[in-house]
């Protein structure tokens, strides 16, 4: 179980990340905290012909307050996020979902860049983003973009990165400090990965207001548009939860669809109240 | 100092404890030999398949090394006198056929592991998919495929026993039935199996590193398969990082391994990692109850009519077989209740999966599982308090030593003063739910045959494991004392106990002792680390011993002294006479270097000595213990929290009672992982689906709770000192105990849950099945 | 090969590695630091937990050659440090170790769990642990031992 030979490469600026990526034509990887993709590549379940650490690149380290957003640089860790370094404005969720991940000798390694740009349907950053509302930023060869993550978040394990593009920073928009939020994670063991996700996000000076399902079974995290006018208006129901499932997601069996079902409801049922 | 400060009985902080905790401990892992080359191997994807063929790099000689090349190393069956058991050994390398997922097709050999693993990617096999046996019931369908075409059918064993119960059953008032699954498991010991083998020039010898918990089993075993005495080859148990039977094995890598090291003439070395130890050896658990309980109004129960089948896998591990797991279960299945009638029977059925192996405590959690599950069952039947209806039916005091119907002789104990005292401490568990939340508390209670005896084990025919044991005792000139034993300590804290016991006969202190074990080199043979047995059978040959070194100090000391040797009494470190006093020291190094002191009789035979031990009139005693687990239940996503766990257990006298609690807990939570966490399932195709942490679910810190114990000590009339082993038994009630708790916290809802472990989907399972039941029966109300 | 300079346990370290290289397997075989261990190579059990500028990271999941620059303890570097050789007493007076494979990372998590956390109870210390097995002790003792020391830093 160890990973096999590979090339290294420790730009510290953007720009060279992006030109490594470039020339390594689909072969080169971005190497952030590695918390995913090392151990894929210890398993030898993952390849990279060319590894692209960005640990040196000072700038994807940096929270900056930008008036009407928090940006999170890409390779902030969790564990940053868990003490409180970019939560001024979301009323303690995103330390609230950091301090659910994984464990604290992971959490000082991964951050949030890795784990949107990595996709794994069963993780709880995307879910938490889309519930937000965030913008992601990413910098290539053709220059810089900018789009929602609910558009980054393509499918299971892929975003709408090129081969020569990175992901470079999160927009958090900021929100009233009345915001309400519910992030219900239902997992067999402390620190695994949920086996159903529900987050609800209701901003009530602007109205802003999201809820989102996650789980590997449920193919990555899916925004429940059904319910979020359910949320506004009335308690939630557990057939009009199953019915925006099915609608939104297609048949579940019984067991997925209830502990998904459950999960959504105590969610929203915790911001409406 | 005074012997209960050091001796048996006290609670000595470990002597081992140090050089883990600086890391200087000396794993298989740790071992450098010069020239050393790793090892990592190709092994089958497919659960059962034709090895056509196996297309190496052209420059692979040398480094690729298939069944053909190992052509001259034997099989080495295990031995079964079960009439009828059909055993196959694993071979080291699948030559044709590959039989579950994980067996071992081709060995590299590179400079670094991952060189290694490079090496097996350029290997071309060709494999041709068989039909798969995946399961018990594909194993037993009728017209389904054969593991074996020379067999008539996949059943490897079947055992049977009927104390005769058609009378019984004709006139019992209540029949409950119940069908109880317990999951595959793998043991998962934190550190994985690893070999590294080398010849040695100087001394004539194969010597390998082995992380094992019998050095001299893998002796004999290797011996066997590679034709060489026993003198030719050293087994060396370094550190080992857990075992629990994962380690009494003969495993397919320390014969290739040893093989290759002779074929190649260099050192080579495999380390397990850990998705080899969830595919491979995915080896654990896995048994079906059939119970059916005959009791009356009261609950007390009748006869016990089972039906066991335990999927064995693909080959019989040496030396227990891959009958073992049934065979113990069967004669363990009444459990520590005194029942009348007893009918059994059971089948090992043959799958395209790693072969079945003996994890910690072997078949008792399965067969404590499903005796306690029926006994609320029972109770249920009856409606009457769980708890009492095993006050009810368990053995009473006066009775022993107690002959259960299945043979055994429970030999001591009071069972209902241990259930007892679970109940009151079940008392002080918390009895409010939370919002929404289930409460359930549950009972398990078992008696565990510890260091199994000779007898019992010679009728099942598994030779390598004699209930005896030799320990060495070497009195130093200057009065500290080296022993030697034969077992492998990893964990258990024998570094500390047997110099504990050296205290308690020689009176000397612990840090005047040192163990040595784990070493063929160095010891007298022993069977190894298994079955609780090191603190009985090693326990004991120490002490026998120190018996010896102690009647050649005293002689010594008596000539010295002027007095009969039975005037000295050995105390404190020093002789002591009726007028003077010397050190043990002083004896010591007299017969050492002054032997001019001293008259030949007393020079005679030495201060080295080897000590036999095994339990009087060759019975191993019953240690027992009865566990209570209290949970919450979130009956909307199946979620269960641990909340409460209690354990109350007797075995006997406790030789270092911080190290007996050390043993109960940890047993009790790898049971905790049995009954809530751990299970590798497979696919219809034989794929293991749990190959990684992230799906193969071990308990942590956080879900368990503070495990509050007590202990009572009965001693058990057959052994020194009174001990019973322990080192099993902590991981035997708990997957009753928990699968009771969540029934009894699901009674409102009328589910009721017969498998381990309780995942969300199973509890949630039962809960719709409940839910079905309900609907069904409105419907027809209708 | 790629280069690679670090501090492990105080001292630098210049050296030329296989890129593929992960810290453990560095610490390890080049260092021969033994004292880290490695149980899952997967980051899920927590037995090769190392400090890395102070902090607890998962050494098996983490390529050495990522570790430019940076400080690494491990469990053979904490030389007097007091809390480490408090939490090694309270390890052993609580019986927090018995095979001793998972006892480095061990450490390490609770060197950091002591160090963050001013107060925590009993539950707190489980959930901070739940990312290391071990596989022997039923965490009791370990949770005590690190009980003990957050003890005895506000007393």
């Amino acid at each position: 179980m160890k990973a096999p030979a590979l090339e290294f490469h420790r730009p510290d600026t953007v720009e060279a990340a992006v030109a490594i990526l470039a020339e390594g034509d689909g072969a080169a990887r971005i190497l952030a905290g590695g918390q995913s993709l090392v151990p894929m590549l210890n398993l030898r379940v993952a390849f990279a012909e060319t590894l692209v650490d960005i640990g040196a690149i000072r700038e994807l380290a940096a929270i900056e307050d930008a008036g009407d957003h928090i940006r999170l640089g890409a390779r902030v860790s969790h564990a940053r996020i868990e003490d409180g370094e970019a939560d001024g404005h979301c009323s303690g969720m995103l330390r609230h979902v950091a301090r659910n991940i994984a464990y604290r000798a992971v959490r000082n390694r991964g951050t949030l860049g890795g784990s949107l740009a990595h996709a794994d349907p069963a993780a709880d950053w995307p879910v938490a983003m889309i519930a937000l509302g965030v913008d992601v930023e990413i910098s290539g060869s053709n220059g810089n973009r900018k789009l929602p993550v609910e558009e980054f978040m393509v499918d299971v394990f892929t975003t709408a990165l090129q081969e020569d593009e990175i992901l470079t920073g999160i927009c958090i928009p900021k929100a009233c400090p009345d915001l309400r939020w519910s992030f219900h994670k239902m997992r067999k063991k402390a620190g695994a990965f949920g086996e159903a996700i529900a987050a609800a996000v209701h901003d009530p000076e602007s109205g802003f207001c999201r809820v989102v399902a996650g789980s590997s079974a449920i193919g990555g995290p899916q925004r429940l548009n059904l319910l979020e006018t359910a949320l506004q208006e009335g308690p939630a129901d557990d057939d009009a939860i199953r019915d925006a499932l099915t609608r939104t997601i297609g048949p579940l069996d019984r067991y997925e669809m209830q502990i998904h079902t459950v999960c959504l409801r105590r969610a929203i049922e915790e911001v409406r109240t | 100092m005074t012997r209960k400060d050091t001796g048996v009985g006290a609670s000595l902080l470990r002597r081992e404890d140090a050089r883990f905790l600086e890391g200087r401990g000396r794993f298989i892992g740790d071992i450098e030999i010069p020239g050393m080359l790793d090892v990592a191997f190709l092994r089958s994807p497919l659960a059962h398949a034709r090895i056509a063929s196996i297309d190496t790099p052209e420059d692979a000689d040398g480094r690729v090394f298939t069944a053909a090349d190992l052509s001259d190393v034997k099989l080495v069956p295990p031995a079964s006198k079960v009439p009828g058991h059909r055993i196959v050994a694993p071979p080291p390398m699948a030559s044709n056929r590959a039989r579950y997922v994980g067996e071992i097709v081709a060995a590299c050999i590179a400079p670094t592991r991952a060189e290694a693993e490079d090496l097996v990617e350029t290997l071309a096999p060709d494999f041709e998919m068989l039909p798969v046996i995946a399961s018990m019931d594909d194993a037993l369908s009728e017209d389904g495929p054969r593991l074996y075409d020379d067999w008539d059918s996949n059943v490897s064993m079947e055992t049977g026993f009927d104390s005769g119960i058609d009378e019984i059953i004709a006139n019992a008032p209540v029949k409950v039935t119940r069908v109880l699954d317990m999951a595959r498991q793998a043991m998962v010991p934190l550190e994985g199996k690893g070999v590294l083998a080398y010849w040695s020039e100087r001394d004539d010898q194969l010597v390998v590193y082995s992380s094992t918990q019998s050095p001299h089993q893998i002796r004999t075993a290797l011996c066997e398969a590679l034709g060489l005495q026993q003198r030719q080859i050293r087994v060396i148990a370094p550190d080992v990082g857990g075992g629990f039977g994962y380690k009494a094995i003969l495993h397919p890598e320390e014969v290739i391994v040893a093989a290759l090291a002779l074929k190649t003439g260099q050192p080579l070395r495999w380390l397990e990692d850990r998705f080899e130890h969830l595919t491979a050896g995915a080896n654990a658990r896995e048994h079906r109850y059939e119970m059916n309980a005959y009791a009356d109004d009261r609950g007390r129960v009748l006869a016990i009519d089972a039906k066991l089948t335990t999927d064995g896998g693909a080959y019989s591990v040496w030396p227990h077989t891959n009958g073992f797991d049934a065979i113990q279960a069967s004669g363990i299945l009444t459990g520590p209740y005194d029942i009348g009638g007893y009918r059994v029977k059971t089948q090992t059925v043959v799958t395209n999966k790693p072969p079945l192996s003996p994890y910690r405590a072997v078949a008792r959690p399965g067969a404590c599982f499903a005796i306690e599950c029926t006994m609320d069952a029972v109770a249920r039947a009856v409606g009457r308090d769980p708890a009492e209806v095993r006050l009810d039916n368990l053995v009473k005091p006066e009775a022993m030593p107690y002959k259960a119907i299945t043979g055994k002789e429970y030999d001591s104990g009071d069972y209902p003063a241990c259930l007892r005292r679970a109940m009151e401490m079940v008392a002080e568990a918390p009895k409010t739910p939370a919002p929404g939340r289930l409460l359930g508390t549950g009972y398990a209670i078992y008696t565990e045959h510890t260091a199994v005896s000779t007898s019992t084990i010679s009728h099942i025919g598994i030779p390598m494991m004699p209930g005896f044991e030799q320990a060495a005792a070497l009195m130093q000139p200057d009065g500290s004392l080296e022993l030697r034993v034969g077992v492998q300590s990893h964990g258990q804290g024998m570094e500390t106990t047997m110099a504990q016991i050296a205290s308690q006969v020689l009176g000397m202190e612990p840090d005047r002792v040192v163990l040595r074990h784990g070493d063929t080199g160095l010891s007298p043979f022993s069977t190894g680390t298994y079955a609780s047995r090191a603190i009985v059978m090693t326990g004991g040959a120490v002490a026998a011993a120190c018996d010896k070194i102690s009647v050649k100090l005293r002689e010594i000391a008596a000539h010295l002294m002027q007095c009969e040797p039975s005037a000295v009494r050995l105390e404190d470190g020093l002789l002591k006479g009726p007028s003077a006093t010397m050190t043990i020291a002083d004896a010591a190094e007299t017969w050492h270097f002054r032997p001019y002191e001293l008259p030949d009789d007393v020079l005679r035979d030495g201060l080295e000595v080897t000590g036999g031990y095994r339990p009087d009139g060759d019975k191993g005693p019953f240690a027992y213990a009865a566990h209570a687990a209290t949970v919450s239940v979130d009956p909307e996503l199946g979620t269960v929290e641990l909340i409460d766990y209690v354990a109350v257990d007797d075995c006997g006298t406790r030789v270092n009672p911080m190290i007996v609690d050390g043993q109960v807990l940890g047993g009790v939570v790898q049971g905790i992982g049995t009954g809530l966490f751990e299970e590798s399932p497979f696919d219809d195709q034989g794929q293991p689906l749990a190959t990684t942490f992230a799906d193969y679910s071990l308990p942590t810190a956080a879900e368990t709770p503070m495990i509050r114990l007590d202990h009572s000590e009965t001693q058990s009339p057959y052994t020194r000192f009174g001990v019973k082993g322990v080192g099993e038994g902590g991981a035997i009630a708990p997957p009753a105990a928990v699968i009771n708790a969540i029934n009894d916290a699901l009674r409102p809802l009328g589910a009721e849950l017969c498998a381990v472990p309780a995942t969300p989907k199973r509890v949630l399972g039962a809960i719709f099945d409940a839910q079905d039941r309900a609907k069904a029966d409105l419907e027809t109300a209708k | 090969m790629t280069t690679l300079s670090l501090t492990v346990n105080g001292r630098q370290v210049n050296t030329e590695i296989d890129p593929r290289v992960n810290l453990a397997d560095f610490l390890r075989d080049r260092l021969s630091l033994k004292g880290t261990h490695l149980g899952c190579e997967h980051g899920a059990c927590g037995a090769c937990t190392v400090l890395m500028d102070g902090m607890p990271i998962r050494s098996c999941i983490t390529m050495a050659a990522s570790c430019e620059g940076v400080e690494i303890t491990t469990v053979e570097g904490y030389d007097d440090d007091p809390l480490m050789a408090r939490l090694r007493e309270a390890f052993r007076e609580e019986h927090a170790l018995q095979c001793g494979y998972c006892t480095p990372g061990m450490l390490a998590t609770a060197y950091d769990i002591v160090s963050r956390m001013d107060r925590a109870d009993e539950n707190e210390i489980r959930a901070e642990l739940a990312g290391c097995v071990c596989r022997c002790t039923g965490y009791r003792g370990i949770v005590r031992a690190i009980e003990r020391c957050i003890a005895e830093k506000s007393a």
